[in-house]
């Protein structure tokens, strides 16, 4: 579904990303671990065309979208969350996960201002849909709250529920379980199961290693901006270059 | 410090007047006026500081906002208190230079090197000492700097103190080369604001870059052309600049 | 919303509309209705700010392209002889255009730059407007533009415009107009998009929405507005001069938006009506006048930080915390 070949990127003298290929195919959830700063985050950026590469290319669906616009990116079907401040803060949930319906359905500027009944049709199904989304994440009891009142947990559900109202077909979560206690962490890994069991592929950046082992069908390990294994997660975990990569950094990170 | 003080041109403005003051009802020399305006003027910076922009901190639009007010309050302050018309202050030291054939005067070479002094004066502040470092350090990231156990309040009224002495000198300067009026505080800060933008936010030798481009155009193209020409092109290369580099020339924020 | 308050918002906004129309029966105080007109004119241009400021970006270059619109409405009249009604959209639409053209490299930077390449804009548009003296007269000013062509209704009713009350009326149809456009956009989808792009940009972007366009349209949008708010005042003072737009002009409608509330949409209506009524009262205190203003300004800004149309929440929250703790103590 997604290839990359040879993705390189340089930020002035820094090659934070260099020859990295990988694949993703459809239906599976894949996750990219590594030490801080090996360029998992650039990796993203990269793939959702926030930056553009300094060479290398990007497939999806044997469409190039290298050095795409985000939104156009977006529109193919590619959705990242972020790392930090993943949602609007001075809207309510539901306003939250209405933002992402803007392109299903599509309308039009002057459809919108003249409220026009097939306009008023879209917005129920937009309305629909986005309620839809907050019940599988279960958070329609708070869905009429403000953002920014809600506790952190919540505050990344959000942040998943906006990417997830997109209709992605490739759902790319940074760091979805940080800050997340033992219990939302589980929770969080049921809603993952259960998005890609609706036929979403998912790439995902953790360093929450347990929860990597228990989701993850495949494991990109990156160091440095290059790419040192790839496998199974409970092969991946016992490769010496990987040991190496972590050496210090507890397994049980969380 | 994250403070966009649209005021300062009015501050300019009241530190051209305290020195008037000084010098017309106490008979301070123009020497003596000079720091003792940037004294006194430095103090108010310390009120305002206090009150009206350290509430705000961090937050862009209330912080605007005042400062508009503020430049609207002290203008009219200035209209009601000293009136509309021009005062002249007397010239720093009357006569001229004449250097091969070109005529400079002496109050204005000296207002020159006065500025030369201060800017190098400030650069040096802030690059060498840990009141300048701490400076950069809260205009960064007010946070991070506050947890290195920066007193930013302490650090911020310093900084307000040292902005206000200076735009007092300048206006001073400034008010006795030209004249001094209620409303010469606009068209200091439009400058001022212009110049910093060009040469980008948070850069003193983008600053000075700034200040030596705009002043060219200023200075060239009014004979040329006309003044209002002067400002259209010294706008448009500001416009120019910041859409091709966002940051200004300089900038680095 | 208890039923008194169910029953009364639906019924407030038309009767709200009927009294305005009907004021000019009451009242033909000429200065009255100036001040009337000009806070039309004043609601027309903060509503159409705030447009702008739904996806974040202050615009101090508003009273700039009101300057576009009243000279290219007073100029196409008076040079090429055409009827104020034709002239009045090509004003907000020269407007229009002149924004366009900005529009893409300026909406790229930064919000402080945004602003302040705003704040040049306006003052390179005033610089533009002294210095091409062959189209403009420069400081001297326009002078002479005529009052809007009279309108014949089917022969039968003949309305000119040589008193206060049919520009007392035609500003209110051309409020009444703004106000609903903008505030269909607001409450749409692309309303709600636009506040999206203001809270979280990248958030926006990475649901597929083209921020870049949406931050021109609303751009475009309020400076639309300006210019046909620029073109009516052009036919209505009759005199047109650079200063009348300069910085000072552009910040007083900041002013009037912010103090307003900037996050409610009736917020802007409410601080440009109060901010223009409210100094007319203070005119006998001539050059203390001002001190007014800033008064107003400053005490909002320490007390009422999101604005005048916070006072309903204000005025609610405080109701209850008199009423004391209750059982549905949230």
């Amino acid at each position: 579904m997604l290839e990359i070949k040879g993705l390189t990127k340089h930020f002035g003298g820094l090659a934070a990303v260099t020859e990295f290929d990988m694949s993703i195919y459809s239906g599976e959830v894949v996750g990219l671990i590594g030490p801080n700063g090996a360029g998992k985050t650039t990796m993203f950026n990269l793939i959702t065309g926030f930056i553009p590469p300094t060479k290398g290319h990007i497939l999806f669906e044997q469409v190039n979208i290298t050095g795409k616009a985000t939104h156009a990116i977006a529109a193919k079907g590619i959705v990242r969350t972020f790392q930090q401040n993943a949602f609007l803060p001075d809207m309510t949930v539901l306003q939250n996960v209405l933002t992402s319906c803007y392109l299903h359905p599509k309308s039009g500027v002057w459809e919108a201002i003249f409220n026009t009944p097939g306009y008023r049709k879209k917005e129920q199904k937009a309305l629909h849909h986005a309620m839809e989304i907050i019940e599988f994440l279960g958070m329609d009891s708070v869905s009429d709250e403000l953002a920014q009142s809600l506790p952190h947990g919540y505050q990344r559900l959000i942040g998943i529920a906006i990417a997830l109202s997109a209709n992605p077909k490739l759902l790319l979560l940074d760091e979805p379980l940080a800050g997340m206690n033992a219990n939302e962490v589980n929770e969080t890994l049921i809603f993952i199961k259960k998005i890609r069991s609706v036929g979403t592929t998912v790439l995902l950046v953790e360093h929450n290693m347990r929860a990597v082992m228990k989701i993850c069908d495949r494991v990109v390990v990156i160091n440095f901006g290059k790419k040192i294994a790839e496998g199974l997660p409970q092969k991946v975990k016992r490769n010496k270059d990987v040991i190496e990569a972590y050496l210090g950094v507890s397994e049980d990170a969380a | 410090m994250n403070v966009v003080q649209f005021a300062h041109g009015e501050i300019y403005m009241l530190g051209a007047y305290c020195s008037y003051f000084l010098i017309k009802l106490y008979g301070f020399s123009f020497w003596e006026a000079l720091p003792l305006s940037a004294l006194l003027v430095g103090l108010l910076g310390i009120v305002l500081e206090r009150f009206f922009f350290r509430p705000f901190r961090g937050r862009f639009e209330p912080s605007i906002i005042v400062a508009v007010g503020l430049m609207l309050l002290l203008q009219t302050i200035a209209v009601v208190g000293f009136g509309t018309d021009t005062k002249s202050m007397g010239g720093i030291i009357p006569g001229v230079l004449k250097v091969s054939g070109v005529t400079l005067s002496w109050d204005r070479l000296i207002a020159i090197l006065v500025g030369i002094i201060l800017v190098a004066a400030l650069f040096l502040l802030i690059k060498k000492t840990k009141t300048g470092q701490a400076m950069v350090a809260i205009s960064q990231d007010i946070y991070a700097a506050s947890l290195q156990g920066i007193d930013v309040n302490r650090i911020s009224a310093f900084a307000m103190v040292i902005g206000c002495a200076l735009a007092a000198i300048a206006g001073s300067l400034m008010g006795s080369i030209f004249s001094t009026s209620p409303f010469m505080g606009t068209s200091a800060i439009t400058k001022g604001i212009a110049v910093i933008i060009l040469g980008g936010l948070g850069s003193i030798p983008g600053a000075v870059v700034g200040g030596f481009i705009l002043g060219l155009i200023d200075g060239l193209i009014p004979p040329l052309l006309s003044s209002t020409m002067a400002g259209i092109v010294g706008f448009g290369v500001i416009i120019i600049v910041l859409i091709l580099r966002p940051r200004g020339l300089f900038g680095h924020e | 919303m208890n039923k008194a308050t169910q029953f009364i918002k639906p019924v407030s906004y038309p009767v709200l509309i009927l009294v305005l129309f009907l004021i000019p029966l009451f009242t033909k105080d000429a200065y009255l209705l100036h001040i009337l007109i000009m806070t039309g004119i004043n609601i027309i241009l903060a509503i159409s700010l705030r447009a702008i400021a739904t996806t974040g970006q202050m615009s101090l270059a508003h009273a700039g392209f009101m300057a576009i619109g009243a000279y290219t409405s007073a100029l196409l009249v008076k040079k090429l002889g055409l009827s104020f009604w034709a002239a009045l959209p090509l004003g907000g639409i020269t407007a229009a255009l002149i924004a366009l053209l900005v529009g893409y490299p300026f909406v790229r930077v930064k919000r402080v730059y945004f602003a302040m390449l705003t704040l040049f804009l306006g003052a390179v548009i005033r610089l533009i407007i002294m210095e091409w003296r062959n189209l403009t007269r420069g400081s001297s000013g326009l002078l002479n533009i005529p009052p809007p062509n009279s309108l014949n209704f089917f022969g039968l009713y003949n309305i000119v415009f040589d008193s206060k009350v049919p520009y007392y009326y035609l500003i209110l149809v051309l409020m009444l107009i703004t106000l609903l456009f903008l505030y269909r956009i607001d409450s749409s989808r692309v309303g709600r998009t636009l506040l999206a792009i203001q809270q979280d940009d990248s958030v926006a972007e990475s649901v597929g929405i083209n921020v870049t366009n949406f931050k021109v349209l609303a751009w475009c949008l309020g400076c639309f507005f300006a210019g046909i708010a620029g073109s009516f005042y052009a036919h209505f003072i009759k005199t047109l001069t650079p200063d009348s737009f300069g910085v000072l002009q552009a910040i007083y409608v900041v002013v009037y938006m912010v103090v307003g509330g900037r996050r409610r949409f009736y917020g802007a209506i409410l601080g440009a009506f109060i901010l223009t009524l409210l100094p007319e009262f203070f005119r006998i205190l001539k050059e203390y006048q001002p001190f007014v203003f800033v008064g107003i300004l400053l005490i909002i800004t320490f007390f009422l930080p999101g604005g005048l149309a916070d006072l309903p929440k204000l005025g609610a929250s405080m109701l209850r915390r008199l009423k004391g703790p209750s059982v549905n103590h949230a």
